[in-house]
């Protein structure tokens, strides 16, 4: 009895992990049965072994670019992280160590940033980016993605700044380092669990993008993997199976490079460093 | 010396942040004010500021059904998805705050949905509530709930519940990590002392958990409720607003304003409407969260 009531918790975090997860599992299964199987009234839940297929892979590989939003979409999230960590890396460093009006001034924005309409800010850069001649170039998408994950990130990288001692730097000063060497060589090799748990932050909001990119990207052949994998709705809509599987494949990346960096993401969230 | 020294330096490491900040944040807000008080319509949309002078879009939206109509379905888009998002999230950190063996795992398989794209799982839930051959229609059927097939996206009725659902879905892991976090901190010494005098479960959820996770719940509340309320994605993917206007936000309302209509002034009024509105909400809330507004993430 004691043993059962033991393995309760863990029963049950992993029995409404599995319903969570459930949307997910169907879009796979989904994916690789046919298409008799899927339109029925009482659909199977699990897959009929000898029924399993990869069909609408391939198809979505020869009938669709998705090769070509996929790689859209990489060339975007890496540059839109790798830009945002750095700006956000020097800031939260200002921000941890010196007490500056910096403070005030990035606490409002994140502020501001928290409440601002997505919607409302396109218009604005839509002018923007089409008075520059940006339109369909994913540089503009780039630079908005930049906006929105700057604020937060930075206050993520200034709490984990502040969980590491001055005094390690303060030792570098006494053997002659500079402030910025003495960032580069000996603070920033510390935050490593926190430069993973913020460019996973970066990584997702950049590839979960729809809106910058919907409104920016006009030509199909700049769209980034969820514009394109969108405009499939209705154009796509009787076969399940090719759209599922073109969403599950949009979805891998982002869920391996969860699986990897989640545990750094969650001690970054929980071990109360971001709480500024 | 040292100290200007010092200053020079910590100013110049902001300049990268401020100089974003200012450029693509305060720069397209003062576009988009300006834009708000312009009269009639352009397809030049760097035009814009050439139109003359008016209070007129303000006063139309005001005084428009549309926009009210618009402002309640986005209190109970926001109010239901945040809502069913902390429940999913409550129970789950206080399943993953117990041990056991796999518990890593199963925390990352529960926070997977974070990482996933908005519009994904509205592709996802498209599938699933598919009026013919959608799995939530053949469940609600099997277990009897409902003896014919619903068009969720379709039908007025149902179409905000529609949208509502995978909000929540993308939403919960926020709640749970956010109070994860906070469960964690609870001293487990006042357990300990509560069951020595007997409290029964319950209690020690009302008398020590509550009281010890409750800064965070309302801050991840406030937090949850903001990206819901100006949220697009998977409302503009599963149904553009529609049916008849049943899930038009009024976020989607800006996009469809500005994008399919081109009333690019109306559409900034209206998206400054929502930002005061969510400025006010916030300002409301203000003093229950002033301690750790800057916490979180999102």
């Amino acid at each position: 009895m004691k043993k059962l009531q033991s393995m309760l918790p863990g029963t049950l975090a992993l029995l409404l992990s599995l319903i969570m997860l459930f949307p997910l599992y169907w879009m796979f299964n989904t994916s690789i049965m046919p298409t008799s199987e899927i339109l029925s009234l009482n659909p199977p839940l699990w897959p009929t072994l000898s029924k399993i297929n990869f069909d609408a892979y391939v198809s979505i590989l020869h009938n669709t670019p998705i090769l070509r939003w996929f790689a859209n979409s990489l060339n975007i999230t890496l540059w839109s992280s790798a830009i945002s960590m750095g700006i956000s890396i020097l800031a939260g460093y200002s921000l941890s160590r010196f007490r500056t009006r910096g403070q005030a001034v990035m606490g409002f924005f994140l502020l501001v940033n928290r409440m601002l309409p997505g919607t409302l800010i396109i218009i604005p850069i839509f002018i923007m980016t089409n008075s520059l001649h940006l339109i369909n170039n994913p540089l503009a998408v780039i630079l908005t993605n930049i906006t929105a994950i700057v604020p937060f990130a930075t206050w993520m990288m200034k709490g984990f700044f502040d969980s590491i001692p001055v005094e390690l730097e303060e030792a570098g000063f006494v053997d002659g380092c500079s402030r910025l060497k003495a960032l580069v060589r000996i603070i920033l090799p510390l935050t490593a669990p926190g430069l993973a748990a913020t460019g996973i932050y970066s990584a997702v909001l950049a590839w979960s993008d729809f809106l910058f990119a919907r409104s920016l990207l006009l030509e199909s052949s700049q769209w980034t993997i969820t514009v394109g994998t969108i405009s499939f709705i209705g154009q796509y809509m009787v076969q399940w199976s090719s759209l599922m599987a073109m969403g599950f494949l949009s979805v891998v990346p982002m869920i391996v490079l969860f699986f990897l960096l989640e545990p750094f993401f969650v001690r970054g969230m929980t071990s109360g460093a971001v709480k500024g | 010396m040292n100290t200007k020294r010092n200053a020079v330096f910590a100013y110049g490491l902001l300049v990268p942040a401020l100089l974003v900040v200012a450029v693509l944040l305060v720069y397209p807000m003062y576009l988009a004010l300006n834009a708000s008080f312009r009269k009639g319509q352009t397809s030049n949309f760097s035009k814009i500021n050439e139109l003359p002078f008016t209070l007129d879009n303000y006063q139309n939206i005001l005084t428009d059904s549309a926009f009210w109509h618009s402002l309640w379905i986005s209190i109970q888009y926001t109010f239901f998805s945040t809502a069913i998002g902390f429940a999913i999230g409550l129970v789950t950190a206080l399943l993953l705050n117990r041990n056991f063996r796999g518990r890593r795992l199963v925390r990352t398989l529960i926070l997977v949905p974070w990482a996933i794209p908005g519009v994904v799982v509205s592709l996802g839930f498209i599938w699933i509530l598919d009026a013919s051959y959608g799995i939530m229609n053949a469940m609600l059927r099997s277990l009897g709930i409902i003896s014919a097939n619903i068009a969720w996206l379709s039908n007025p009725n149902y179409a905000l519940w529609a949208v509502i659902l995978p909000t929540a879905w993308k939403g919960y892991p926020f709640f749970t990590l956010m109070l994860l976090a906070a469960l964690q901190s609870v001293p487990v010494e006042l357990y300990e002392a509560g069951r020595v005098d007997g409290a029964s479960k319950w209690r020690l959820f009302a008398n020590i958990t509550w009281p010890g996770i409750r800064p965070a719940a309302v801050l991840s509340l406030v937090l949850n409720g903001l990206w819901a309320f100006r949220e697009f994605d998977f409302i503009y993917s599963m149904t553009r607003g529609g049916p008849m206007g049943a899930t038009e936000t009024l976020a989607v309302k800006i996009y469809n304003q500005a994008f399919s209509f081109f009333h690019q002034s109306a559409a900034a009024a209206l998206g400054m409407l929502t930002f005061l509105i969510c400025i006010i909400s916030v300002l409301t809330v203000y003093p229950l969260i002033k301690e750790q507004f800057f916490g979180g993430s999102r």
